[in-house]
């Protein structure tokens, strides 16, 4: 699913983000991927994202070297992923539906496929009840899962969380975690960054560790 | 509470896992929508994108008013210009007209010999009519104009010489010479006469106004663009988060670029519709006064309104520029809008 062979991400202002990175995920696997703030995590994302190139070696996902991806095509390599943020990034002038909706009217489906497929991942996210609420009606909780809902709906074939569960206190935190490994189960491969080291440690997957943009340790969580 | 709420996802998680009914659609999907389906969903894209800027400028009536208010006077002054010039050359009468050729004939042309030369001249090269008056309907024509009836009917005959006007079909200065020269060698021709002086000074006067109309149309174009632009860059930033996160979602640059342009598109038609509305009320304002001034020379010349044909490219024309300026403004900006 992703293969990342020597990546390195220097800056224009010479900050080297990322040294020389190398490994893989399989399809349908979960992963965390750890360290301390500035470790290279969330550059790491960014790559995946197609935010930023790779200055050195080569990174492929699902096939599609990410180096010399032209721009245009970018848009459609994001369509393959769903994207989990910190802060939600939700839409405060739109309602749950509409926020949760947006990936699937940008592919252009049909309104009664669209209202098929929110109401799915609403219902997956226990929210089905909140879908006419806008997010700022909702708990930040709740607004991770909206997050998470637009993140599935369109059924991506990865799912990226760059610290989802920051805001959260543990127990809302563990739901979380609960969420993605539920939609992990259904065959999505999951690639969270996250500095929780005691609540990566309870779940027990593979395990990336970055210190100073280097891969410093690959295993499994609490082991 | 929320653990409880965790597990109830998890076992509804699990149930749709084990249920075979999503495989099954899966494998519908892979099929792909029909070109119906496409064409469908193409189009309701489109319709959202449209009532979506309709409802954001609705939001901000004022606002919207007044940006469709300044485009609409920078629409106005060109347009109305252009109009007042169409009514300058129609009350100097038609080119053609202003510089018709008169041919005095000699007095003892004969009615007859005057329409023969009438069907001669017609079949000349350059000319587009020409009509004959004969002495005695040019005597009773200058009897009603000069108010001196009395006194012509005193004269023991007609001093006054059949005449034929001859329209040319272009007003050229050189070609208008060369044609009075021919006319002026035909038979029973006494004078052949072209007020050229007056000509040149119309069709110079109408020049500069045509340029004059051309470059502010120019300038004011220019204006426009940069006010549609300046406004739809002020849109962009309002909706920076949401572009990223579109962005970020696998929206295209046309997907974000769409609303601009509707937008864009329906500032120039309220600009149209205002600076059409702007224009019949400014000449039917003008219209009493210029028919008052008519009035006092004998005329009965009015000011035309704003010819149906010319609104309907007014609206056009403003829709389009409209959408070029929110074109130009989205595609500037589009780059600065990667996500962060």
């Amino acid at each position: 699913m992703i293969r990342f062979e020597q990546v390195g991400k220097r800056y224009p202002n010479g900050h080297v983000g990322l040294h020389e990175l190398s490994f893989r995920v399989r399809r349908g696997e979960f992963l965390f991927v750890t360290g301390h703030s500035g470790a290279g995590k969330s550059t790491l994302l960014r790559l995946l994202l197609a935010m930023e190139r790779p200055t050195t070696g080569k990174l492929l996902l699902a096939g599609q070297d990410l180096g010399q991806i032209s721009t245009a095509q970018i848009p459609f390599l994001r369509r393959q992923i769903g994207v989990v943020f910190q802060n939600h990034q939700l839409l405060f002038d739109r309602t749950v539906f509409n926020n949760v909706a947006l990936p699937l009217q940008i592919l252009g489906l049909s309104k009664t496929e669209v209202v098929k497929r929110v109401d799915s991942a609403l219902e997956r996210v226990a929210l089905s009840d909140k879908a006419e609420l806008y997010p700022g009606d909702l708990s930040t909780g709740q607004q991770q899962r909206v997050g998470i809902a637009r993140a599935i709906v369109h059924r991506p074939a990865l799912l990226l969380a760059d610290e989802p569960t920051g805001n959260l206190d543990p127990r809302l935190a563990a739901e979380i975690m609960g969420v993605f490994e539920d939609i992990n189960r259904l065959g999505t491969s999951v690639l969270i960054a996250s500095h929780d080291l005691a609540l990566i440690a309870r779940m027990r997957h593979r395990m990336l560790t970055l210190q100073r943009g280097r891969l410093i340790g690959d295993g499994e969580a609490g082991v | 509470m929320s653990a409880t709420r965790s597990s109830k996802v998890s076992e509804r998680v699990a149930a749709k896992a084990s249920d075979p009914a999503p495989q099954k659609k899966k494998h519908d999907d892979d099929d792909g929508p029909s070109f119906g389906a496409l064409f469908s969903a193409w189009i309701e894209a489109h319709r959202s994108s449209l009532l979506d800027s309709l409802r954001r400028l609705g939001k901000q009536p004022i606002g919207s008013f007044f940006t469709c208010l300044v485009m609409a006077i920078a629409l106005s002054l060109p347009m109305g210009l252009s109009l007042l010039l169409s009514n300058v050359e129609r009350l100097g009468g038609s080119w053609q007209r202003a510089a018709q050729v008169s041919l005095y004939l000699q007095l003892d042309a004969s009615p007859s010999e005057g329409e023969g030369l009438v069907r001669q001249i017609k079949e000349m090269g350059g000319v587009a009519d020409a009509e004959y008056i004969s002495r005695d309907e040019a005597l009773n024509e200058f009897q009603k104009q000069s108010g001196l009836g009395e006194a012509l009917k005193e004269l023991p005959e007609n001093p006054l010489p059949g005449v034929v006007l001859v329209t040319p079909l272009e007003v050229d200065k050189a070609a208008l010479e060369a044609l009075r020269t021919r006319l002026a060698e035909l038979p029973k021709v006494q004078q052949a006469q072209l007020d050229l002086v007056w000509v040149e000074r119309l069709a110079a006067i109408l020049k500069l106004g045509d340029r004059f109309v051309f470059g502010l149309t120019v300038l004011l174009v220019a204006a426009l663009l940069l006010v549609i632009g300046n406004t739809i860059r002020l849109h962009i930033e309002n909706r920076r988060t949401e572009i990223e996160v579109i962005k970020l979602v696998g929206g295209t640059d046309s997907y974000v670029r769409r609303p601009f342009l509707y937008m864009g598109a329906l500032y120039g038609l309220g600009a149209g519709v205002l600076s059409w509305g702007v224009l019949a009320f400014g000449l039917d304002w003008l219209n009493d006064a210029v028919v008052k001034l008519a009035g006092l020379y004998g005329s009965d010349f009015a000011l035309a309104g704003v010819p149906v044909s010319d609104g309907v490219s007014l609206l056009l024309g403003a829709v389009l520029l409209g959408y070029i300026g929110a074109w130009i403004a989205v595609a500037r900006h589009l780059r600065e809008l990667a996500p962060r």
